[in-house]
């Protein structure tokens, strides 16, 4: 509750700063401005692989977009990631921000724009969490046991412990006596918390960040695998999205850290930056859903 | 001090107290019962609502077999201050599931989570309505449980359980009851003095009469009469009928002196009458004969001198005797003012000689039908006494008048006052506490008084001595 607050507070303080440079801009540039709202607007996707749930964060951050790339821009939530990717697939979004396995899946259609950098480096783990009470030591000891996926497309709640119970000769869909999608790494982190689940697979992005900003959820939890690196959830440009346009967002996302109220920003994501990245950072995760391929369906 | 419980002293005062604190803590107990009665009646009807806007995304989870979706309606916003215990069961009874996911555990039996649960009721149409049923309190608190059919297109899909018990609002409760506690403190600790007080002060009259009452016997009536309490009251009416009692008692008694005393005094005048004429007889024959022996012989003058002793000594008895004898009704001439003013004449050398201020006021005129001379000594022997009473430079007062066919004479004198054992015995002849006065004064003024069918009072305070006197005029002049 008073972290709640003390991020709204934060998010009215960014707010204002924003305006302020906004303002700058406007008397600087002031035909431009005119037609931000004339011009159609950037449809962005978000998925759970952050914690889109900061409202008054995300609102800061389209009006700082905005005001880079000098048009509206809409922030479009769901709560899985397939109906993001359906969208995203059929150009109902310019871009959106999904998880690696998707992206392989559908990499011949999507562009990868950036990849954000999360403690220096465009790359993230998945972690295998328990209650910190409890007396499991490995992936082993939850067999037979409740577990909780985030989202049957996420790498690090779905794929990659799949493959790991796989790669230790487990039928992943029999190992567990039962499983249940909480669609959200957040929401893993709760059911395992509070004793819903014994154990589940979460993004370790989305950990250490709750980890710093909800303590007192994450002690609640122990770590008791975590995964090798993995490509960083990427954003990526729908099929239709022009080069230009593309080019463009990956300027203006790659210059935010550089940017004052953008590296604010970012730091409000607990992340240091875009880069620039190739397909074959998601080499690893194309290769895992090869091998979990036949059974991937829950 | 100990604390007298008979007395109503102190149970008057402590009956109300203890009806106020009586009071107190019944009306405590009742309206915090009624309020943990109300709280639980609440708990059920919120519950029952509650379990009623779940019921459709619960039917909708348990058919997409949506475990996140329902646990986190069960959970609500605030998992640990939840009223209630949920368990959401599927048609398999078994726990699908719950906002105590750690105590109850997704696929668990219910029965085997919750043995002392009655088995579910079969199907029915109203049990999709629901009801809260009391329970005997298990040791996790639970008192009440809610049982709430989920059915989806008439048909049982699962059951939602909710678990009720105090302790959502025991704290409140006990808070309403700490709250009622202090009020009611505060309350009674401004009633218990107000009641001590009151209660003090409606028995006080009670002791003060019982007190009085105690002391009958043993003081003066009229001294009595002033400490009985006086009010409107029961209590008051009581003080003042025992005050009558009181005064009637002293009237009584004063009665009862004065007749002794009449009764004294006339056994007194009787003897005294009647010596006088044993006396007077003889005496009269020995004069007589002392008389006739004169006459009869020649007498020497040893013998003459001899019977001039005897002759001057039976006349001095004759003399003693006559005093003793008053005779009021001797006399036939009437009294006027002029022998009023008569007395007031003869008494001025006594004045002239003793210095005391005579104060004289006649308010008599008309003559009347009492005999002269009585009532000329009568007033004179008063005015003497109180002359000499009065002592020298003292003052004297007298009032003369007539009123409702009676002379009333009044002399004070502003002399030494006296003391009650002498004003019982003052009419008396040769009163002990006045051994040096001749004595025969006020006799003779009461005897005046009594053959005259008159009255005679003496009252003594400091500084006025008074005698009162009514002598009743006759009208028509029967006599």
């Amino acid at each position: 509750m008073i972290q709640a607050r003390r991020d709204v507070l934060l998010a009215l303080g960014l707010f204002c700063a924003s305006r302020a440079i906004w303002c700058d801009n406007a008397q600087a540039d002031a035909p431009g401005d005119r037609d931000t709202a004339s011009k159609t607007a950037l449809r962005f996707g978000l998925t759970p692989v952050i914690l889109d749930d900061r409202i008054a964060f995300l609102r800061l951050w389209a009006n700082w977009l905005e005001q880079q790339l000098n048009r509206p821009v809409v922030f479009v939530q769901r709560s899985r990631y397939r109906e993001i990717m359906d969208l995203l697939l059929r150009d109902r979004l310019d871009l959106a921000w999904i998880c690696g396995y998707p992206y392989v899946q559908h990499q011949q259609a999507l562009s990868l724009i950036a990849v954000p950098k999360f403690q220096g480096q465009p790359l993230y783990q998945s972690y295998i969490i328990v209650a910190t009470e409890s007396p499991f030591e490995s992936l082993s000891d939850l067999q037979g046991r409740l577990f909780a996926w985030s989202d049957p497309d996420s790498n690090s709640g779905y794929l990659y412990p799949r493959f790991a119970l796989m790669a230790q000769g487990h039928d992943p869909d029999h190992f567990f006596r039962r499983t249940f999608f909480t669609w959200g790494h957040r929401h893993c982190i709760e059911a395992v918390a509070a004793g819903l689940a014994d154990g589940a697979a979460v993004d370790s992005y989305v950990w250490e960040t709750l980890a710093l900003r909800n303590p007192e959820l994450t002690q609640g939890t122990r770590i008791i695998l975590r995964s090798p690196l993995f490509g960083f959830p990427p954003l990526v440009g729908a099929p239709g999205l022009a080069d230009t346009d593309l080019q463009t967002i990956r300027r203006v996302l790659l210059a935010q850290e550089a940017n004052q109220t953008g590296n604010r920003l970012l730091g409000e994501l607990s992340l240091d930056g875009f880069v620039a990245a190739q397909p074959s950072l998601f080499r690893e995760i194309a290769r895992m859903a090869e091998t979990v391929r036949p059974g991937s369906a829950p | 001090m100990t604390l007298k419980l008979s007395s109503y002293r102190h149970r008057l005062p402590l009956s109300l107290s203890v009806a106020a604190i009586a009071t107190a803590i019944l009306m405590a107990l009742s309206l915090g019962l009624q309020t943990l009665d109300n709280l639980r009646e609440d708990q059920g009807h919120n519950a029952l609502r509650l379990g009623h806007a779940m019921s459709e995304v619960l039917v909708q989870a348990l058919r997409h077999d949506d475990v996140w979706l329902a646990y986190s309606l069960l959970r609500g916003p605030e998992e640990n201050v939840a009223d209630a215990t949920w368990l959401l069961v599927d048609e398999t009874e078994r726990i699908f599931a719950s906002n105590r996911p750690a105590r109850y555990r997704l696929d668990q039996p219910l029965k085997e989570a919750i043995v002392w649960l009655p088995t579910s009721v079969p199907w029915h149409e109203t049990a999709a309505l629901g009801r809260v049923h009391p329970i005997a309190t298990q040791p996790d608190g639970t008192r009440r449980v809610l049982r709430l059919q989920l059915a989806s297109d008439g048909t049982p899909v699962g059951e939602l359980v909710g678990l009720l018990s105090d302790a959502p609002f025991l704290g409140r409760f006990r808070e309403i009851l700490l709250g009622g506690i202090l009020v009611t403190g505060g309350v009674l600790l401004v009633l218990l003095p107000i009641g001590w007080l009151w209660g003090r002060r409606m028995a006080s009259p009670l002791t003060q009469l019982a007190s009085c009452m105690a002391l009958v016997g043993k003081e003066d009536p009229r001294r009595l009469r002033y400490l009985v309490p006086d009010s409107d009251s029961e209590i008051g009416q009581l003080g003042r009928q025992f005050a009558a009692m009181l005064s009637a008692l002293a009237e009584k008694e004063a009665l009862e002196r004065q007749m002794v005393q009449a009764e004294r005094l006339a056994a007194v005048g009787r003897v005294a009458a009647g010596v006088a004429h044993e006396v007077n007889n003889p005496l009269g024959g020995m004069l007589m004969a002392i008389d006739t022996y004169r006459q009869a012989h020649e007498i020497d003058a040893r013998t003459s001198r001899l019977l001039d002793l005897m002759d001057r000594a039976l006349q001095q008895i004759r003399g003693s005797v006559s005093a003793l004898l008053v005779e009021a009704r001797g006399d036939t001439r009437t009294l006027t003012a002029q022998d009023l003013e008569d007395v007031r004449t003869l008494i001025q050398p006594k004045l002239a000689c003793s210095s005391v201020i005579l104060t004289w006021r006649n308010g008599f005129a008309a003559p009347t039908n009492l005999p002269a001379a009585p009532v000329r000594q009568l007033l004179l022997n008063l005015l003497l006494n109180a002359v000499q009473a009065a002592r020298d430079g003292g003052q004297v007062q007298v009032e003369l008048s007539a009123e409702e066919k009676r002379l009333l004479m009044r002399v004070d004198n502003s002399g030494l006052t006296l003391p009650p054992e002498q004003l019982a015995h003052l009419f008396e002849p040769y009163p002990e506490a006045r051994p040096k006065a001749q004595g025969l004064g006020l006799w003779i003024c009461y005897q005046i008084v009594s053959q005259l069918g008159g009255t005679i009072r003496v009252m003594s305070e400091v500084g006025l001595t008074r005698f009162q006197v009514a002598l009743p005029l006759r009208v028509g002049g029967a006599e």
